[in-house]
């Protein structure tokens, strides 16, 4: 990634962002999420944030604390996810504050993939000894920074375990790039299916 | 029960910095102490962890400000909302000021036309940018392991082009205690100081936990002080020249302690040792890293500042707008606490030094009222204090993403005019 990529204005492609005092109050006026970028979003994310895309997360139920950071955090390029990089870029604040509102107020439902039951099984008592509750909550329904795993997508868990352990995932929370140190691809199949199984 | 004390461990560690990031080559990997053991010894709740901070800033209306409160004939007013994450503040030679960040990555530049304040985002997905220098028409950026110099950056706000000189400064890259206040001393030197990567462990003091110098091409590295667990904020007296470093208390040891730092380095003592990680605060030796004489050798802090309180930025005020017992005293913004039952700091607090800068010190609270004491929650969090040209001094809020002014009147003054 070269730097002039990185430096470029957050807020708008190229011209300079100029933000005077006065315009400040309305840019934190609150407001709902638009039909048309809810059915972006639900492309990839499903209806109502419940994915049945293939490694894609589902987003409804999460924090959301933890949606409007990562929003920010990808919009800002801190987190790096390249195919969210074209919806993010131009995003104001209250529009990721609305998508934050509206997906953290969605029924969460369970992942419709396959569960191996053993694999679950044996993934709780990987949890155990890593204290993935102590953060994720013992339902694993997430608060503040940490996120809802509860249900999620087995594919997605997989992929972001993986790359947590293999600290590929940048702009990541530290904390769970150290929590996954040590994992086993093994271990990670099991955390997942346990997580996917809640 | 069993549930609880293990939520508890691993929020400890987590919260207390005390799980290494990956992949990161540090000289030692300190042990992972029990923290669950560290906890249940200290009596402190096992809730207790960081409070994240908002990438979103408030609007100017949401301010807190009214609920401040000054000695008489002081002031606060709103100097710039709408910056999220604010933090380090410098000015430029040309009345530009640059603001940076932590998690959110990005460094502003605030520029003043016709009496309005326009905020420009001049770089952003950084990693924790939080050091701010200039040189020569130069501006510094210091981020984590990452060094950035932008040229003759005033006169190229809109296009700024950065020179990636990292290589040459060679800064680990622990996120642990990782982003870093750097400044240019009356030396010309730059000062980067390398926290412990942890909370609690025995450091590498090659490596880490102290405050290094170097020429501003990053030549020359020399280790100035040792023993220094974190420190974000320093400055030099105005009246002897010497550095003078908050440092942050190690967490897990009780509510109580062991207090946060502001210490002296003495001219002629370079390199010397502040006890990190065996002797904290005024001579407390540490309960799980012993070593015989804890504190032999150790130079104690000129003043502690308060269990927990997370005193971070240093100011030393050379103006004249204050009243005169201001003058060569250092204000301290202190943060406030995350490992402590009762929330403590969240103020400006100023430390006053007899004896022109050699005598004792002493702590006061300055501008208080920052703390929603039922809720026990801050409603700011302090980060820098900075004297503008008029004698009024700056201080940033990261948690709301603004930046105060305050400013004094002589009260007599007011009386007459009246």
């Amino acid at each position: 990634m070269s730097f002039g990529s990185r430096i470029r204005n957050a807020l708008g492609a190229s011209a300079p962002t100029v933000l005077l005092v006065a315009g400040m109050a309305a840019a934190q006026a609150q407001s709902a999420a638009s039909p048309e970028r809810l059915e972006l979003c639900a492309t990839c994310h499903g209806p109502g944030g419940n994915s049945k895309t293939e490694k894609i997360p589902s987003l409804a139920g999460q924090p959301e604390f933890f949606l409007l950071n990562s929003l920010v955090l990808i919009r800002e390029g801190v987190r790096k996810v390249e195919p969210m990089e074209p919806f993010m870029k131009d995003m104001k604040d209250d529009e990721i504050q609305a998508l934050a509102t509206y997906f953290a107020a969605q029924k969460p439902e369970r992942t419709d993939e396959p569960i191996d039951r053993a694999q679950a099984q044996r993934g709780a008592q990987l949890a155990d000894p890593r204290h993935c509750t102590s953060c994720h909550k013992p339902d694993l329904s997430g608060e503040q920074t940490a996120p809802r795993l509860a249900g999620q997508r087995a594919d997605y868990i997989l992929d972001a375990l993986r790359a947590y352990r293999d600290n590929t995932r940048l702009g990541g929370d530290p904390a769970m790039s150290s929590a996954a140190q040590g994992l086993s691809d093994a271990d990670i199949v099991a955390l997942a299916n346990y997580a996917a199984s809640k | 029960m069993l549930m609880s004390a293990m939520h508890f461990r691993f929020a400890a560690l987590l919260a207390a910095g005390l799980v290494m990031a990956p992949g990161i080559a540090s000289a030692q990997q300190p042990a992972v102490p029990d923290v669950a053991k560290q906890a249940e010894r200290s009596k402190q709740s096992p809730n207790l962890r960081g409070v994240p901070i908002s990438p979103i800033a408030a609007g100017a209306d949401k301010l807190p400000i009214s609920r401040f409160k000054l000695p008489p004939g002081f002031s606060v007013e709103v100097w710039q909302a709408g910056i999220a994450g604010a933090r380090t503040m410098l000015l430029g030679p040309k009345g530009t000021m640059f603001v940076g960040t932590q998690g959110l990555g990005r460094v502003y530049a605030i520029v003043t036309r016709d009496g309005k304040h326009e905020v420009k985002t001049i770089a952003h997905g950084l990693n924790m940018p939080n050091g701010l220098a200039m040189k020569d028409g130069a501006l510094i950026v210091v981020a984590n392991k990452n060094v950035y110099r932008f040229d003759n950056i005033e006169d190229n706000l809109d296009n700024p082009k950065p020179v990636d000189i990292s290589e040459k400064f060679n800064l680990p890259g622990d996120r642990s205690h990782g982003w870093r206040y750097v400044a240019f001393g009356p030396d010309g030197k730059l000062y980067i100081p390398v926290g412990a990567p942890c909370n609690i462990c025995e450091p590498n003091y090659n490596t880490h936990s102290h405050i290094r110098r170097y020429d501003a091409d990053g030549a020359n590295m020399e280790i100035i002080a040792k023993g220094v667990r974190n420190t974000v904020g320093f400055d030099w007296h105005p009246v002897t020249g010497e550095l003078w470093f908050t440092d942050n208390g190690r967490d897990w040891a009780g509510n109580e302690g062991p207090e946060d730092e502001f210490n002296r380095l003495p001219k002629g003592k370079e390199g010397a040792f502040f006890g990190f990680p065996y002797c904290h605060a005024n001579g407390i030796a540490d309960p799980d890293i012993k070593r015989p004489d804890a504190c032999k050798d150790v130079i104690l802090p000129a003043v502690t500042t308060g269990p927990h309180s997370a005193s971070l930025g240093v100011h030393w005020y050379t103006g004249d707008m204050f009243p005169a017992e201001y003058k060569n005293a250092a204000f301290i913004a202190r943060r406030g606490s995350w490992n402590r039952d009762r929330k403590f700091g969240s103020d400006l607090a100023v430390v006053r030094v007899a004896g022109n800068g050699m005598g004792k010190a002493t702590l006061t609270p300055f501008m208080t009222g920052l703390l929603d004491e039922q809720r026990n929650e801050h409603m700011v969090r302090l980060v820098l204090p900075y004297q503008m040209p008029d004698g009024s001094l700056l201080v940033s809020d990261e948690q709301n993403g603004a930046i105060y002014r305050i400013t004094y009147k002589s009260q007599r003054a007011a009386v007459t005019q009246h």
